[in-house]
């Protein structure tokens, strides 16, 4: 790697992280205040989340009497995993900082990883919710894989290519053509499993603590003081890991090209509005749905894994 | 080194391993030091590694012994494919064998080290064989020898009647290789497989289809491909730990061996339908093996479903390979054939450990039912911290070892997708491979939080788990060697893959008309970089562990709230509550049947007993296996009524087959 890549790569991981590690709770906040007002009550302010990580921050962590070493090393594994995840997706430029890492396979990976250890560190204390919210959660989770990496076949299939940069530079260039019908298909199949992914109605309620319904939050029941900060930190991360795959693969309007300080800034607003666009649509979703019987759900994820085939098999056998 | 130095040091290797080998069987046979025999079992596997690295890197090295008839026993060729197979032979060997050092199971005695011994030489014998004769020899030494180990020296029903599906399946294997070979045989004119590659023209399209179904079936009842994997989670959980490590670990993948050796190599380039079949069967195998494995609570019924699992992608990456075989794309063969080479290497590192941290959990806590385990992770840290890595490593974590070969996988499948040259139909048969792969990821994710979680996390929910300690030092050992070969092929994921390309471009370029030139660009479609991913995940580790420790007080211990009432293991998910969302989403192939058995005190709505009790239903047993039982059974009394005891008739019988086979000779 020359020095000027390196450069490059550092004046991009800042902007980049600064973007998505500074943006991640305010999209929790935009998104609480338009359910809020979406459902007519007022909500809390946008800057909410910020202030809980803080409040949870300054707060000593109670553990279960039995947990294991596994309950403090998690919080730190999941939230690294998350902060690496956020640095390989492009998501101001057409590169990411740490592209040379891995390609979506990874980001996958990664994202696998820590579902993982957070899934085992929910039944560590032996609390029933911490089991229910880990059953539940590996078990949606893997209903949303295949739709996952078959919609994003779809794009690979065009692009001859795993890696994400490619991916965004052909996609920039491309302009008119991401309209065209399997690639829409492909990126209804990826908006199904996000929801999902990202743990948003009519999959999982975000603001619950109701026992029966919740997955994510069930997870974090048990964890408390900094850790979970951390935890709830890492989630608000994952939801742009999410947003930020979708809008390279399915919508790279907007990603700098170059690394001038007019691209960047460009690419800056763009990130940040299909951001907000994306919180908005999941905070209208949770506002506006109610929650799908479990034995639902794999209706609506396989629709995900189906649509993202017909829109393989549709490339495959109908003339360009 | 140079190619000859490497040579001496194979053929150094060679004797050493031979030497130790006989050393620890005859020490074992006449029953003299556990210890002993042991060691020479752990330092002639560490021979086998050196063999197998020195057959990968350097010049083949060739042996010929004991000669019967015109046939020779021992007719062994070691090329950089049996190195591959020797090295993952040679690592889970020896650390079952340091393990051994430190475990007996009760009821097991002298006789099971001996048949270990004699089962590793086997196994190397398999890798190295050379002619029909000798690989029939050894592969029957192999079964034999396994399924002494299976049964043991005295054992129960239930041991006996796994016992018995292993030997009749294992069998059925046997007959359909020895089917294979003596058409292939025939066509070639000799039984040395050196002839055979020039032989398949002889053999004609229907003999060549004919001779590779028959292939598929045989080596792939003895991988466990579905629907030919019945015998395996029966055989695999009711031997020794160390003994299942091997099996499953090694034992299985003879039969990728075989598959590789007969159906890639020396057939060559087929049609392209034996790669859709390989990468469908594949795909049912990844996805059946882990529904059935999220099914059970016995923890080493459960990796034995895992194998079959992880022979499923192993069997993906072969179908890729066969495809782009049949279809002239080169970068398809190698990718697809280094993936499954990778993954079978991986496989047997990280399914060893996790057999080998089951025999510990078993020998502490008594049992292997996981909802009778529980928080062994504050009794046994070292065992819960291998156990770990190995669990992530199967379930396909980056920067482990599965998720490298699992991300090489993926890249055959994508790229198979992605080559305009393939027809339509093998293209989409690619990517509902993809669909299959990530879904089989994501469930083996589910299975291991739940294999991990419930054995080692929480309260535990037996007695016997209640007391168990940490077990003892060679245990340990092994595990953490093993352990840190999850994560060495996983940061070495590169240099690796590169030299199993190498091994696959070699045996692309003998099976068919491909010039090795057009082997030569890397394949990959993609950028997977372990180190630098190791590098930046520890990075920000260090940063938010350090930003976590500043000003920060510890953590207050309390008892887990449970609505006020104090907790207790009867609170906790089981294993069986865990996996039932995913019971019900696969409704359809699980078939799950439950029973909820409540007794109530007489006259009143109190319950005196809740019993519950759940299952599955496995359907190729079901469906499959149940009509063949019960035909098969039909047939036999139909045929006992040739039996009649008396001398004369069986002579009569004799004198018709022999009267009936001169007619049709003399023709």
């Amino acid at each position: 790697m020359t020095p000027e890549r390196l450069a490059e790569d550092l004046l991009l991981a800042f902007v980049q992280g600064a973007v998505a590690l500074g943006s991640a709770p305010l999209l929790q906040g935009i998104a609480r205040k338009l359910k809020a007002r979406l459902q007519f009550r007022h909500g809390p302010s946008i800057w909410q989340p910020y202030r809980d990580l803080v409040k949870w921050w300054g707060k000593v962590p109670v553990e279960s009497e039995t947990a294991s070493p596994l309950t403090a090393a998690a919080p730190w594994i999941v939230l690294a995993t998350m902060v690496v995840a956020v640095l390989i997706v492009p998501i101001v430029a057409q590169r990411a900082p740490l592209a040379e890492t891995g390609d979506l396979l990874v980001v996958i990976g990664l994202l696998a990883l820590a579902r993982f250890v957070q899934a085992l560190a929910a039944l560590d204390a032996g609390s029933a919710f911490g089991g229910m919210g880990a059953s539940r959660e590996v078990a949606i989770a893997s209903l949303v894989e295949p739709g996952i990496l078959l919609s994003l076949a779809v794009v690979v299939a065009g692009a001859g290519t795993t890696n994400l940069d490619t991916i965004a530079a052909l996609g920039a260039a491309s302009g008119a053509s991401l309209f065209a019908p399997p690639l829409l298909l492909g990126a209804a199949a990826f908006a199904i499993v996000a929801i999902a992914e990202t743990g948003h109605e009519p999959v999982d309620n975000p603001d619950t603590h109701l026992e029966l319904t919740m997955i994510h939050e069930g997870m974090l029941l048990e964890a408390s003081g900094r850790r979970l900060a951390m935890l709830t930190y890492a989630a608000q991360l994952k939801l742009v890991v999410v947003v930020g795959l979708f809008s390279v693969v399915f919508l790279p309007l907007g990603a700098a090209g170059d690394l001038s300080v007019p691209a960047l800034v460009v690419g800056v607003v763009a990130a940040l509005a299909k951001l907000t666009v994306a919180a908005c649509g999941l905070a209208a979703l949770d506002a506006g749905m109610a929650k799908l019987r479990i034995l639902a759900l794999p209706g609506l994820l396989g629709l995900s894994s189906l649509l993202a085939l017909t829109s393989l098999a549709a490339r495959l056998w109908l003339p360009a | 080194m140079s190619p000859a130095d490497i040579e001496a040091l194979a053929t150094g290797a060679l004797v050493a391993a031979g030497i130790l080998g006989a050393l620890g069987a005859s020490l074992a046979f006449l029953g003299v030091g556990h210890r002993p025999q042991m060691v020479a079992a752990a330092l002639g596997s560490v021979a086998c590694v050196v063999l197998g690295l020195a057959v990968m890197v350097g010049p083949v090295v060739a042996v010929r012994l004991g000669r019967v008839l015109s046939y020779s026993l021992i007719d062994l060729r070691f090329d950089p494919l049996s190195g591959v197979f020797l090295v993952a032979l040679g690592a889970v060997g020896a650390a079952s064998s340091v393990y051994g050092l430190g475990y007996r199971e009760a009821g097991r005695s002298r006789f099971d080290t001996f048949a270990l011994i004699v089962f590793v030489t086997s196994l190397v014998l398999v890798f190295g064989a050379a002619s029909a004769f000798s690989f029939l020899f050894a592969w029957e030494l192999m079964a034999l020898s396994s399924a002494a180990l299976v049964i043991g020296p005295k054992p129960g029903r239930a041991v006996v009647r796994a016992g018995f599906i292993y030997v009749a399946m294992t069998h059925l294997a046997t007959a359909a290789i020895a089917i294979a070979f003596a058409v292939w045989a025939a066509a070639a004119g000799s039984l040395d497989f050196g002839a055979w590659g020039d032989g398949v023209a002889a053999l004609g399209d229907p003999g060549r289809d004919l001779v590779f179904l028959l292939v598929l079936v045989g080596f792939g009842t003895k991988a466990g491909m579905v629907p030919l994997h019945v015998w395996l989670p029966r055989a695999h959980p009711v031997a020794p730990s160390h003994v299942s490590a091997l099996m499953s670990g090694v034992m299985i993948k003879a039969g990728i061996y075989g598959i590789i050796r007969f159906g890639i190599e020396y057939l060559g380039a087929g049609p392209a339908w034996w790669g859709v079949v390989v990468l469908v069967l594949g795909a049912i195998s990844a996805v059946l093996g882990v529904l059935y494995a999220l099914a059970e609570h016995d923890l080493k019924r459960l990796l034995a479903f895992h194998s079959v699992e992880n022979i499923g992608i192993i069997l993906i990456g072969l179908g890729v390979a066969l495809i782009g075989l049949a279809e002239g794309a080169a970068p398809l063969v190698v990718l697809g054939l280094a993936a499954a080479l990778f993954h079978t290497l991986n496989h047997a590192v990280f399914k060893s450990l996790l057999f080998l941290g089951a025999g510990a959990v078993q020998s502490a806590a008594g049992t292997r039912d996981l909802n009778r385990l529980g928080g062994l992770a504050r009794m046994m840290p070292l065992t819960a911290l291998t156990f770990g890595v190995g669990a992530a490593a199967i379930s396909g974590l980056p920067p482990l070892n599965g998720f490298a070969s699992e991300w090489l996988t993926f890249q055959g499948l994508l790229s198979a997708g992605a080559t305009g040259t393939l027809d339509p139909i093998e293209r989409f048969a690619a990517y509902v491979g993809v669909g299959a792969l990530a879904l089989t990821a994501a469930l083996a994710v589910a299975c291991f939080v739940k294999a991990t979680g419930m054995t080692f996390l929480a309260m535990p929910r037996g007695e016997g788990a209640a007391r168990a300690t940490e077990v003892g030092l060679p245990m340990r050992a092994a595990m953490v060697g093993l352990g840190i070969g999850c994560l060495a092929l996983g940061l070495a994921a590169a240099p690796v893959g590169a030299l199993l390309a190498g091994v696959a471009r070699g045996i692309a370029g003998r099976g068919s008309d491909l010039a090795p030139a057009s082997l030569q660009p890397p394949p990959v479609i993609g950028t997977y970089d372990p180190v630098l991913l190791a590098i930046a995940l520890g990075g920000a580790a260090i940063v938010v562990v350090v930003v976590a420790r500043l000003r920060a007080r510890p953590a207050r211990r309390a008892p887990t709230w449970t609505c006020g009432i104090a907790p207790e293991p009867a609170f906790e998910y089981t294993a069986t509550s865990f996996s039932k969302p995913l019971r019900l989403f696969f409704e359809p192939v699980l078939r799950p049947d439950r029973e909820l058995r409540v007794e109530l005190h007489s006259g009143t709505p109190f319950p005196r007993r809740v019993s519950y009790h759940s299952d599955v239903d496995h359907l190729v047993e079901t469906r499959v296996y149940g009509p063949l039982h019960r035909a098969s059974i039909a047939l036999s009394q139909v045929a006992r009524r040739l039996q009649q005891g008396t001398l004369q008739l069986y002579l009569a019988y004799t004198v018709g087959a022999l009267v009936v086979l001169l007619v049709l000779a003399r023709r």
